[in-house]
């Protein structure tokens, strides 16, 4: 009887180290799975914002030739501020572009201008901000463009200034990520 | 009693670890498998993102037309998901890579959404090359590039082209595009483009009433048509897709034409009156409302009357 029951001792000493060893092991691979995913999940946020800016790139130095932007045929790059200035109070176009933030600003000549651009004061002013939805733009990409405006003297005839177009990507924030 | 000494003794022990261990592994397994089946939906996620920000630089600026063969790593299903929901309508765009490991192909990754992209095509191009062709469409005005997308396998046999495109294809070095004058000349496993009636081709053009007919699918028509921008789009995109497609360059054409409109009345006080306006408003409701690509000839007509209109103007709206 004593010796079943020494016997029984060992057997349970020996289920309890595996049962140990097994909780260890599979409390080490949970650990390994959360630092995995913590590493994978930053990795995918880091390389969402790449894409986003890389989106915001391509876009800049294109978005000349967007018919919401263009000017005519005869000048490449050139952009119509006449249209942009009234595209900004389009509120159907918030959300075209896939951007945070999208603005053309007047470079030369412009006398340290700052003032937002409105029908009333334009030309007079030094930006046009199309889009903004966080006030955080970051960094944002940015082009040198013509920006060209009809004026009338005896005839119609196209002025251009020279100007930069900046464009910051959806941020995470601001789609909820 | 015989003993029986063939027997294997197993210890509780042994039975509890074998248990435990096959449990373990099998989870392993499974865990590694849904891991591997998340990364390849994740890089198929980035991947059309990827895809829908390269087709920018490919997109025009003066130039009447544009090619381009995107390459893919591996062999890969583009998903062209067009929607007309909304202001814009969206171009959905999502991909799914073949692999060795795990099924060959799973489901595509997680769509993305452009809403200034137009993408004609079949609902499903598998390859490991696309060729991209890009062309602005002017309505009288500039309203968007539209991008016609194919696989690099995919062969088209052009039956009696027109000259103007066959110069334009020829010219852009467009790879997959033949020209012959009969069907029979045509390539195998090639799809043949007829601009005939009743040819007996795969997809088949009548100039005169301006529509594409494709096997055994509706007829679509494009009735721009100056540049064959449309026309293009009809011959390679699904029937589905086209009407998709021009409904959403509508909505765009729409927008642009009230742009347009405040642009009139914002340049009036400086002495550049167009007198444009209520035309303007006219087409905007009209494209607006667009239901079908069959209602496309009187869009065509007023953007017509447009373009006649602004050429006499002072200082031109566009």
């Amino acid at each position: 009887m004593r010796k079943i029951s020494k016997k029984n001792n060992n057997a349970q000493m020996k289920i309890q180290e595996m049962a140990f060893v097994l909780v260890a092991i599979m409390i080490f691979f949970g650990i390994v799975a959360i630092f995995y995913l913590k590493v994978s999940l930053s990795n995918l946020k880091g390389n969402v914002e790449l894409q986003r800016g890389q989106e915001a790139n391509e876009l800049v130095r294109k978005i000349s030739s967007a018919p919401e932007f263009y000017l005519n045929k005869e000048c490449d790059g050139c952009i119509d501020m006449d249209k942009v200035l009234l595209l900004k109070e389009r509120k159907n176009y918030q959300g075209f572009w896939n951007l945070d933030y999208l603005a053309v600003e007047v470079i030369y000549p412009n006398s340290n201008k700052t003032e937002e651009c409105t029908r009333s004061n334009f030309p007079n002013c030094g930006i046009v901000t199309i889009i903004n939805k966080t006030g955080n733009t970051g960094i944002p990409a940015s082009a040198f463009v013509a920006l060209c405006r009809q004026e009338f003297k005896q005839q119609g005839y196209v002025k251009c200034d020279l100007g930069k177009i900046y464009a910051s990507g959806k941020s995470l924030e601001s789609t909820g990520g | 009693m015989i003993e029986n000494k063939k027997g294997i003794e197993f210890s509780f022990g042994w039975i509890f670890a074998i248990i435990v261990g096959a449990a373990i592994i099998s989870l392993s397994i499974y865990g590694a498998t849904s891991l591997i089946r998340e990364n390849r939906n994740t890089e198929d996620t980035f991947a059309g993102k990827e895809l829908g920000i390269i087709l920018s630089p490919v997109e025009t600026s003066l130039e009447s037309g544009r090619t381009s063969l995107i390459s893919f790593p591996v062999e890969t299903r583009v998903y062209n998901n067009c929607k007309t929901f909304g202001n814009f309508g969206s171009q959905g765009i999502s991909i799914a890579t073949k692999s060795g490991v795990g099924d060959l192909w799973q489901k595509s990754g997680v769509e993305s959404t452009f809403y200034n992209k137009y993408i004609f095509s079949s609902n499903t191009i598998e390859d490991k090359n696309a060729v991209v062709f890009v062309k602005p469409l002017e309505m009288p005005y500039k309203v968007a590039d539209l991008i016609f997308l194919w696989g690099a396998n995919d062969k088209y046999c052009f039956v009696n082209s027109p000259q103007d495109i066959q110069k334009e294809i020829s010219d852009l070095e467009i790879k997959g595009i033949n020209f012959t004058d009969s069907a029979q000349k045509c390539e195998k496993n090639s799809q043949k483009v007829c601009f005939c009636n009743n040819c007996g081709c795969d997809i088949e053009v009548n100039i005169n009433a301006e529509s594409v007919k494709r096997k055994g699918q509706p007829t679509v028509y494009y009735a721009d048509d100056r540049q064959n921008v449309l026309l293009y789009g009809a011959i390679f995109a699904d029937p589905g897709i086209y009407e998709c497609q021009v409904k959403r360059l509508m909505k765009r054409t729409s927008e642009l034409a009230l742009l347009y409109n405040s642009k009139s009345s914002s340049l009036s006080p400086k002495g550049c009156n167009s007198n444009l306006e209520s035309e303007l408003i006219r087409y905007a409701n009209q494209t607006a409302a667009l239901s079908s690509s069959l209602n496309l000839t009187d869009v065509e007509s007023s953007s017509r009357e447009l373009e006649d209109r602004n050429k006499l103007l002072l200082c031109k709206l566009f």
